[in-house]
Parts: C-alpha cells; sequence; structure tokens
C-alpha cells in the first residue's frame, strides 16, 4: 500500500479483495475516510433509511446468496440502530460483516461526551457477534477482516463488528492488505459416521430434521438418504426448501402441529442436521424426541445442550451427508415402507386440526404460491398469516422461504427483500408483513422505490398487533396497545411513489403478485383480514 | 393474586409514573395485566425505538421521568439508540424490560428473542441495568432505580423481568413511593471557598449546562448577582431569557464568545460536561481548559475531572449548590458583565457562518414570533444546528435537540409527541431533515393514534444535506447522501396528518398558527425553494 492510502480506503479495497460487492450503509462525519474508499471503487452502495435496515438489507443478502453482507456505519447511534439486525443475524447464523467507526483513541473510555460516544461500542455488539473488535492501528484491520472471513468460512456464520476509530481510518495503511485464504470447514469422524449409519439402517421409524445449516448440502441430497431410509422429513423454519415441500416423505415446518409432534414421538432414530431444534420452530417447552439422537452440527455446544445427542458429529453438514449417504447406499436398508403412507397421514391430521382464521391463511398462501414462480424468494414478517405460513406455504427449494423466527424481529421482511434483491437481481422477491410490523421499517419503502425493485410487498392487516391482542384475551388482560390506528397504505404507497392495488379475490391476489414481479417499481398489496372475500 | 408484572406496575405509579411508552409482546404481556385499573396512561409507538424517543421528550419537556415497557431482544436492541440518546444527555427513563425464563438465561438454546446477554448491551446505555430473580427484589430495586433518577447525575435505568418471575406472586408488596435519598448538598467549606473566589473575581463568567435546570430562576439571579456572562449549553436554553443582558448565548465555539469566555478571570460551570457537541470541535479539546481558574458544580464527581480540570470541584446538586452560594454572596457588588457581552456581541457570531445555516435564522424566528411557547424538539439537520447555536429559547425546557451527545437521527418527532403528551397546553414543534425523519416515518402514526397534535417542521433538501457537504469538503465524491422521497404532504395525507408547504418564508408564522389550533397533528414542509433567492 502506497503511503498516500488512508487505512479507511485500504479497508475497502481489501473488502473487494474479498469478493465483496455490495456495501449497505449510511455515511456520516465519522466515515468519510471508508466513503473515500467507496467512491473511489467498484463496490455498490446502497443507502437503507436507517441503519436499522442496513442490517437487515445485509442480511436478506446473505440470506439468498450465501455470502456475507456487508455494513459501513458511523459509530453510536449507527451501530445501535444496526444491533437489532445483527442480533437476528445472529440467531439465524448468518454471516454479516459491520465495520463501523469508533470515535478517536485519544477519548476511548474517557467520557468526554464526545459526539456518537458510547461507553463500550466492542461490549455492546458482543453478545450480537461472533466477534467484536475494535483495531487500534491500521495494522490490526488485515487481521481482523481475515478472522472475519474464516468465521463465515468455517464455522457457525455469525456477525462480526470491526470498530476502526476515525482517526485510525485516517493513518496511513502500510504493510501486507492482500486477503487471506480461509479455513476450510471441518469434515466429519469418519467412526461417528459409521455408528450413525448403522443406527439409521436399523431404525424402524427413522426421522431426519434439517435446519438452515443444511442448506447448502448437495441438492438432493438429504431427500435421496430419506428414500433409502424410509424417513421421514421436519426441516425447521431455516432449513424450508431443502426437500421440497411437495416431497411425499416430508411433513413440512410444523413442529408447531399436534399431527407432526404425534409422528416425531413415535420415531425411534432421529438425525437431526444443523438444526438448534430450537423453541422457535415448535414452540413446546420440550420437543418429543424419544427415539436414539444423532445431532451433525458444526457448532460444537449444540451437540449436547437441551437435546444431548447420543452420536454428535461436529462437522460441516454437507460433508456429513454425503459421508453418511455413502455408507448407507452401501448397507442398502430396505426402506420403511409405510414412512410415506403416515406422513400423508400426520398431514392429513394437520389438515383437518387447522381452526378457521388458519384456514384463511392457508388459501391466502394458496394464491400468494400462485402469484410467484418456484425461484421466488419470499420475506415473511412476523405476522399471524407468517406463523401459518411456515407450513401452509408450499416450497420447493431452499433459499426461497424466509421468516427470522429465532430473534423475531417485526419489521424485518421488506428491508431483507431489498437486500436479497440486490444480491439476485434476477430473481424474483417479494415481502410479506402485519399492518404493525410493516410501521417498524416503513422507510425502507423509499430505499425499495429509489432502486426501482420490482418488488410485491404484501400487508396483512389485521388492524393492530393481532397476535399480541389475543394474547392478552387469552390471560384476561384487558387489550392495551394493540390498536394502533394505521395510514391509508394505499395512498401511503402513491406518496412513495409505489404501485398499489387492494385485491377482491384469492385470484387478484395471485394476479398483483405476477403483475408486481415485473412492475418497474415497488407494488405494496394491501389485504384486509376483515375483507368479505376472504370468508 | 398480584402477579408480580402489575405488582411493578403499581409501583411505578406509586412513585409518580404516569405515562408508559410500550409495544407489547409476550414478554411483557404481564406488565399489562395492571395497566388497564391503574392512571397510568399507555402509548403505543411503532418501533420500540419512538417509545424511548418519547419518554426522553416527555422527560426533557416535564422534568419527570416516564416508563418504557420493551420486549426482550429486538424490542431492547431497538431502543438502544434512544437509550444512548438519553445517556448521553442526562436524561432520566425507567426502561423495564422482559428476558426469557431463568433457567433459559445464557444457555444459548435458540429460545424466542434470544439475545445471550441483554444487560451487556443496555449497561452502555443506561445508569444501570438489573435482572429481577425474585419478586421480593422488587421494592428495592424499584427504589434503587428511583434513588438513581431523583438524587445522581440523570440517566435511564434498566429493570429486565423473566417471564417466568413476571408470572410469580407478588402479594403484600405495598405500592408505596420509595424513599428518595436526598440529593448531595455541596460542601459548605468549598461553598465558602468558591464564592470568595467569585467575589475576588473581576471578570467572571458563567458556564451553564443541562444539569443546572433544577436550579431554575436561581441560575439566573447568580448570574445577576455576579454580573457574569453567561452561556447556556443546548440543554440549558431558556435559563437566561433571549433578551438578558448577561446573556453570551450557546455558540461557544465562535470567536466572539470564546474571545469573552477567554478574558475572564475565573469560570464557575454548573451541571456541564464541557463537551465538544457543545462547546466546539476544536482541539485540543477543553473549551475552559485556558481558564485562569475554573470552578465545578457538578452531581457527578467524575464529572468535574473531564474536559478541563478545575482549580476547585464541588459535588453537588445544582439547586442546592447555586443556593448555597447565593446565600454567601450576599451583597455583593455585581461586575459590569453586561458590557462585555455587549462588547463581544457587537459583531453578530452568526457572521461566521455559512449561508446554509444562517438562512435558518428567518425559519426560527419566524417560528418564535408565531408560537413564542412553543416547545422546540431538533433532530440533526441544518436549522437545527443553526438554532443549537443561535437560538435563544424563551423558557427552559423549550429547546432541545438531537444534535448534541449521542447525535442521532430520527429523534425529533418522536420526542416531540412526548412533550407534547407531558405538556399538551404548549405547542410543540419538532424540526427535523427529510433524512432525519425517514428514520422514524412510523411515529407520524403514534401522532395520531396518541392523540399529539404536534407540529413537523420539515427541511426537505432530499439529501443528507450535512454529510454531503462535510464529503465535498473532505474532496470524497459523494455517495449515499442523495435521497429519494416520499411526497410528504401526500403522505401525512395518508396517516391523517394536516399537511402543507411554506412557499415562501413570509407564509411560515401563519401556517404555524394555523397548525397549533389543529386538534390533528400538522407537517409544514420547507424547502429550498421557500428562501426564494437565499435558497
Ligand atoms: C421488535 C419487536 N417488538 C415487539 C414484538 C412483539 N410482537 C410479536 S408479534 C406482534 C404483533 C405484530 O403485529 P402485526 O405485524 O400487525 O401482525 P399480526 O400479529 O397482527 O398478524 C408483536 C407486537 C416483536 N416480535 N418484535
Ligand atoms: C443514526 C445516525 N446515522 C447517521 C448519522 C450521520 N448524519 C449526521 S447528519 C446526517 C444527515 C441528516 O440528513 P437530514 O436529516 O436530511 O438533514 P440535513 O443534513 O439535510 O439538514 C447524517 C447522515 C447520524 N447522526 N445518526
Amino acid at each position: 500500500m502506497g503511503e498516500r492510502t488512508t487505512c479507511g480506503e485500504a479497508l475497502v479495497r481489501l473488502l473487494a479483495e474479498y469478493d465483496v460487492d455490495t456495501v449497505f450503509g449510511i455515511p456520516g462525519v465519522h466515515t468519510l475516510d471508508m466513503y473515500r474508499g467507496i467512491a473511489n471503487s467498484n463496490l455498490r452502495h446502497v443507502q437503507p433509511r436507517s441503519e436499522q435496515g442496513a442490517g437487515f438489507m445485509a442480511d436478506g443478502y446473505a440470506r439468498v446468496s450465501g455470502r456475507p453482507g456487508v455494513c459501513t456505519l458511523i459509530t453510536g447511534p449507527g451501530v445501535t440502530n444496526a444491533s437489532t439486525p445483527m442480533g437476528q443475524a445472529y440467531a439465524d447464523s448468518t454471516p454479516m460483516l459491520v465495520i463501523s467507526s469508533e470515535n478517536a483513541t485519544r477519548t476511548l473510555g474517557k467520557g468526554w461526551g464526545c459526539l456518537h460516544e458510547i461507553p463500550d461500542q466492542e461490549a455492546v455488539t458482543r453478545p450480537l457477534t461472533a466477534l467484536s473488535a475494535t483495531a487500534l492501528s491500521p495494522d490490526d484491520v488485515p487481521e481482523l477482516v481475515a478472522r472475519a472471513f474464516s468465521i463465515f468460512s468455517s464455522s457457525r456464520p455469525r456477525p462480526v463488528h470491526i470498530s476502526v476509530p476515525i482517526d485510525v481510518l485516517a493513518m496511513p495503511a502500510t504493510g501486507d492488505w492482500s486477503a487471506r485464504t480461509a479455513a476450510a470447514l471441518g469434515a466429519p469422524d469418519p467412526a461417528a459416521i459409521e455408528a450413525a449409519a448403522e443406527a439409521l439402517c436399523r431404525a424402524e421409524r427413522p426421522l431426519i430434521m434439517i435446519g438452515g445449516g443444511a442448506v447448502d448440502t448437495r441438492a438432493g441430497g438429504v431427500a435421496e438418504l430419506a428414500e433409502l431410509l424410509g424417513a421421514g422429513i421436519v426441516p425447521s423454519n431455516a432449513g424450508k426448501g431443502i426437500v421440497p415441500d411437495s416431497h411425499p416423505l416430508n411433513l413440512g415446518t410444523s413442529m408447531v402441529k399436534e399431527a407432526t409432534r404425534a409422528f416425531v414421538t413415535e420415531c425411534d432414530v432421529v438425525l437431526a442436521i444443523g438444526t438448534e431444534l430450537a423453541e422457535t420452530d415448535s414452540y413446546v417447552e420440550w420437543l418429543p424426541i424419544n427415539g436414539k439422537l444423532i445431532r451433525v452440527d458444526i457448532d460444537a455446544p449444540k451437540i449436547n445442550d437441551l437435546y444431548p445427542a447420543d452420536i454428535g458429529i461436529v462437522a460441516d453438514a454437507g460433508r456429513s451427508l454425503d459421508a453418511l449417504l455413502g455408507l448407507v447406499k452401501a448397507e442398502l436398508p430396505t426402506p420403511r415402507e409405510d414412512a410415506a403412507e403416515r406422513v400423508a397421514a400426520a398431514r392429513r391430521q394437520r389438515h383437518a386440526e387447522l381452526d378457521p382464521l388458519e384456514r384463511i391463511h392457508q388459501s391466502m398462501w394458496d394464491a400468494i404460491r400462485a402469484g410467484l414462480p418456484e425461484d421466488a424468494a419470499i420475506f415473511a414478517d412476523m405476522t399471524q398469516l407468517a406463523y401459518t405460513g411456515t407450513f401452509a406455504m408450499p416450497v420447493e427449494r431452499p433459499r426461497t422461504w424466509f421468516h427470522a423466527a429465532g430473534y423475531c424481529t417485526l419489521g424485518c421482511a421488506m428491508p431483507m427483500a431489498i437486500g436479497a434483491k440486490v444480491a439476485a437481481p434476477e430473481r424474483p422477491v417479494a415481502a410479506i408483513a402485519g399492518d404493525g410490523g410493516f410501521m417498524f421499517t416503513v422507510g425502507e419503502l423509499a430505499a425499495a422505490a429509489e432502486l426501482r425493485q420490482s418488488l410485491p410487498i404484501l400487508i396483512w392487516n389485521n388492524d393492530g398487533y393481532a397476535q399480541i391482542r389475543d394474547g392478552m384475551v387469552r390471560r384476561g388482560i384487558p387489550p392495551v396497545g394493540v390498536d394502533s390506528p394505521n395510514p391509508d397504505f394505499l395512498l401511503l404507497a402513491e406518496a412513495f411513489g409505489c404501485d398499489r392495488v387492494r385485491p377482491g379475490s384469492f385470484d387478484e391476489v395471485s394476479a398483483s403478485m405476477e403483475r408486481a414481479l415485473s412492475a418497474p417499481r415497488p407494488t405494496l398489496i394491501e389485504v384486509r383480514q376483515g375483507a368479505e372475500w376472504l370468508s | 393474586m398480584t402477579t408480580c408484572g402489575a405488582a411493578l406496575t403499581e409501583l411505578l405509579e406509586a412513585n409518580g409514573i404516569d405515562h408508559v411508552f410500550g409495544i407489547p409482546g409476550v414478554h411483557t404481556i404481564e406488565l399489562y395485566r395492571g395497566l388497564a385499573g391503574s392512571g397510568i396512561r399507555h402509548v403505543t409507538p411503532r418501533h420500540e425505538q419512538g417509545a424511548g424517543f418519547m419518554a426522553d421528550g416527555f422527560a426533557r419537556a416535564s422534568g419527570r421521568p416516564a416508563a418504557c415497557f420493551i420486549i426482550t431482544g429486538p424490542g431492547m436492541t431497538n431502543i438502544a439508540t434512544a437509550m444512548g440518546q438519553a445517556y448521553g444527555d442526562s436524561v432520566p427513563m425507567v426502561v423495564v424490560s422482559g428476558v426469557n425464563q431463568r433457567h433459559e438465561l445464557g444457555m444459548g438454546q435458540g429460545r424466542l428473542h434470544e439475545l445471550s446477554d441483554q444487560r451487556a448491551v443496555i449497561r452502555n446505555v443506561a445508569a444501570f441495568s438489573h435482572t429481577l430473580l425474585r419478586p421480593d427484589d422488587l421494592p428495592a430495586v424499584v427504589e434503587r432505580a428511583f434513588a438513581a433518577l431523583r438524587s445522581a447525575r440523570p440517566r435511564p435505568v434498566h429493570i429486565e423481568i423473566p417471564i417466568d418471575v413476571l408470572d410469580l406472586p407478588a402479594d403484600g408488596i405495598e405500592a408505596a413511593p420509595a424513599a428518595s435519598p436526598s440529593p448531595p448538598a455541596p460542601d459548605p467549606a468549598a461553598i465558602a471557598e468558591a464564592a470568595q473566589r467569585l467575589r475576588e473575581a473581576q471578570r467572571p463568567a458563567l458556564l451553564l449546562g443541562g444539569g443546572a435546570l433544577g436550579a431554575g430562576d436561581e441560575a439566573r439571579r447568580l448570574a445577576e448577582v455576579l454580573g457574569s456572562p453567561t452561556t447556556l449549553t443546548s440543554n440549558a436554553k431558556g435559563l437566561l431569557p433571549p433578551d438578558h443582558p448577561l446573556l453570551l448565548g450557546s455558540y461557544m465555539a465562535s470567536r466572539e464568545i470564546a474571545a469573552c469566555v477567554d478574558e475572564s478571570d475565573l469560570l464557575l460551570a454548573i451541571g456541564t460536561e464541557l463537551g465538544e457537541t457543545d462547546y466546539g470541535y476544536d482541539e485540543p479539546a477543553g473549551f475552559a481548559n485556558g481558564a485562569p481558574s475554573l470552578i465545578r458544580i457538578d452531581i457527578d464527581p467524575e464529572q468535574t475531572t473531564r474536559n478541563a480540570r478545575p482549580s476547585l470541584a464541588i459535588t453537588a446538586d445544582a439547586r442546592s449548590a447555586v443556593a448555597a452560594l447565593l446565600e454567601r454572596l450576599a451583597g455583593h457588588s455585581p461586575r459590569d458583565g453586561a458590557a462585555r457581552v455587549a462588547r463581544a456581541l457587537r459583531t453578530d457570531p452568526k457572521g461566521s457562518l455559512e449561508a446554509r445555516f444562517q438562512r435558518h435564522h428567518r425559519v426560527l424566528e419566524a417560528l418564535r414570533s408565531a408560537l413564542p411557547d412553543a416547545i422546540v424538539v431538533g433532530d440533526s439537520t441544518e436549522p437545527v444546528y443553526f438554532g443549537q447555536t443561535h437560538f435563544n429559547a424563551n423558557h427552559p425546557r423549550a429547546w432541545f435537540c438531537s444534535s448534541t451527545g449521542y447525535g442521532t437521527l430520527g429523534y425529533a418527532l418522536p420526542a416531540a409527541i412526548g412533550a407534547k403528551l407531558a405538556r399538551p397546553e404548549a405547542p410543540v414543534v419538532a424540526i427535523t431533515g427529510d433524512g432525519g425523519l425517514m428514520y422514524c416515518l412510523g411515529e407520524m402514526a403514534s401522532a395520531v393514534g396518541a392523540g399529539a397534535p404536534v407540529i413537523c417542521l420539515l427541511w426537505n433538501n432530499q439529501s443528507f444535506e450535512e454529510i454531503r457537504h462535510c464529503m465535498v469538503e473532505a474532496q470524497v465524491e459523494p455517495v449515499g447522501v442523495d435521497l429519494y422521497s416520499p411526497d410528504f404532504l401526500a403522505l401525512s395525507a395518508s396517516v391523517g396528518w394536516a399537511a402543507a408547504r411554506a412557499e415562501t418564508l413570509d407564509a411560515l408564522p401563519e401556517l404555524l398558527r394555523a397548525a397549533a389550533q389543529r386538534s390533528r397533528p400538522t407537517l409544514i414542509e420547507i424547502t429550498p425553494a421557500t428562501f426564494g433567492e437565499l435558497g
């Protein structure tokens, strides 16, 4: 690096060397030297309307592409604004690199009351990241960036936050600023794989549970294993689409349903790949896993957490699955023939148990599905419609269903969809949100309009925070704070220069979705839960 | 049975809390049980950041704390920025949040809204953060909170309650006000020493910060008894009325005011951190460092060691310190500070400002003439930077903004809503840029829901102008600063606001007066065209 290149500029060049092509950010006085680099680079800069939007966009970018989403933010409020998306990416294991400024080194920890000052910025993001570190000299930066990309490529992917004080950003960058080789993922222990294969081949009623950690396994691999074994499949939200929902062995993302849990209770061997088996996919205190449990996870502590494994394999999901498949194929067990039949029965049972509102949701999802091609990426916010969607929306491919169930943040869906569309402009992308959730990040509609994204945004409007209203009623608490007046969403969309429509039938829902995918601007589609045509 | 959640609500009410800002969720639902029957008003924002800013505006306008009820995880990371702003500007608020069940804490099981260490995040933006592990501890924790709020440097306090504890019985907890410790009174010897020096001083000057607000009229009396030119930080504006002959103003970085302060032989700084966001960004930091003699009075002893070194430091509450000084100064003959102020302000400090700031002089004067009793709540935007340095408020607590301290965006509108709820009789005007308003757009709907007819004065230049300007100055090609904006007038209509554009500056006073008469909120847009040739 030449004498005249500042640390801020060098940092931006270094990102490009790691194949970063886009950054999401809002500039400020504290990041000028980074933005000097951005202005002089080929990086695409996308501007959200709040740093929270930046973080969600980076998250959506990462979920669709599998590549880390990158944010460039100011210190203090820029970082705390992004703390919620970081928390979400942490909970859902998404790779995200947040680079922020920090106040000048001579002021750190002194409490002088400098602009944007926070006592210990690194400490704030530590619980939200795999690594939070401050570069106190320019030389620290290439090393910290290398660590970030190693974390992304070879461990449980989670956000990394690098703070660079404003004076360090302005210092000359000297030394080696080239990208370093990222570490490869760990391979499974052959003995453990052997034990797992044996247990699976002997099982009477095997089950495969898959989560987000299995998204990048070989296409068709999980389905093939399930077919060889005659195993049922239950994906988590993050694992939805790895096996098509239409596959006869797939029970769908339906652990919240009694019928599915009853199925699971009877399984004698359970293979869980890249899944936390978290409460947010079942909402029961305890999953009824009675069988022998085989867990494959890249994150060692997961193996023995709430559901201790009988066989624990700490390794990459893809390599573990391939190894298992190899052994199982050699063994050639007789597939448990009744599996598909039992799965079908559980699905029928689940369907029969839908309550009236869920039936409406089901029809909505059928209509949405009909309006979207198979490769569409669907971002579903925290609305009752989406909770039903986890099992009611049929999805056929991985990385097409995104429902951030862990941190469960209202308002994440639209900005995530915007980020996804930036990552994959050729892919159809749609956002679904409740009226409450939509309002959390409504400003980002301007970002979508600015980018002229062909983005359908469906608002499921039930005039309030229905999920919580229902909860209060259930607990005998007089509803408080759950019925705020909404804007006229159609007028609001117009004010943003967006298309807008209020469909009058399920067919119109499908048609609106389809049309929105080719409109040269975002389309806001409002469906009122009380509309007559829905029931 | 009274649950712990309901008992807490009763305790808050007993301690004078009458407003709660919050978005209920599964993790706070039990706090709402007691609310319906209580005297507490609950106001729902559209984002937890809005809740925090509302509580901030409420407290700054009234001097009384409000509470926020916030869900764990995303709710708390959402409010972090607002707490950061309050922390930086010493504003009291009580933040009560849920947190996951006791047996889940720190286990990393992927629970709903899980955040691995919520307190570690919040500790950096709060005076303290406490986890309530047993209902029995509740009274003591609430007492601690109110002791901190009433008798120490006011800052947000955070109490988090595991949801299983929220549900536990808490019968027998008496809803009594906490016995607050008296705020620290000054050491009489130190006061005697200070009074002696003040008597001897020929050219004293008085530097008042937000901490002096509690001294009220007595602060002005002190200035008069001393005959000392007086500066006011943003949060101290109004302690001396605009036409007061001893008022130097708030543009401490200006040559004129700095020279007047520099020629003093004794400085008395009360309740001010002497931080860069009020006193200027020049290095070396420390506005009063060159002073021959500096006396600092602060409720926070550490504060007297920061930014400038005093020759005498007194830990005390401003009210009792000022009263004690006044007593000791009885019979003192005031120096001719008015002449010094007149000399200093012979040249208008405005003169050194760029035209882009100067033009906002007329906006603020229109505001003063139309609504002399207005509470003005500013964001981080050009007219506010101008006002922060040049607008002299008519009353204390009638001007505050977010461009000091934490320096965030998206503050003005929600803080104005909080201020309006605290002081319904006063017109409340939020001044914000378009960039800032986009951060908190959803709160336009909250203003309607809360029945808070605020006035939003929007400076719409369709950009992050301040940052663009800095980029140009630093020879960075502007990137990420041009904003596609909605049609703000149409947008206002969609949320039920009145709206108008000020076509000329002359039209502004009438628009403001009309807005103050309305029972619903009004947006008044100012664009570069409003300034005609000046624009
Ligand atoms: C940031 C945040 N705050 C609060 C909650 C708690 N919460 C969960 S669902 C919900 C209601 C959401 O309302 P809406 O988006 O309209 O969807 P609906 O439940 O009405 O379908 C709330 C307030 C949350 N998940 N995230
Ligand atoms: C949360 C946050 N992000 C970024 C910044 C940096 N910043 C300071 S002023 C500003 C521009 C604000 O634009 P606008 O509100 O339109 O006001 P203008 O500068 O145009 O008057 C920005 C981005 C900040 N202060 N806070």
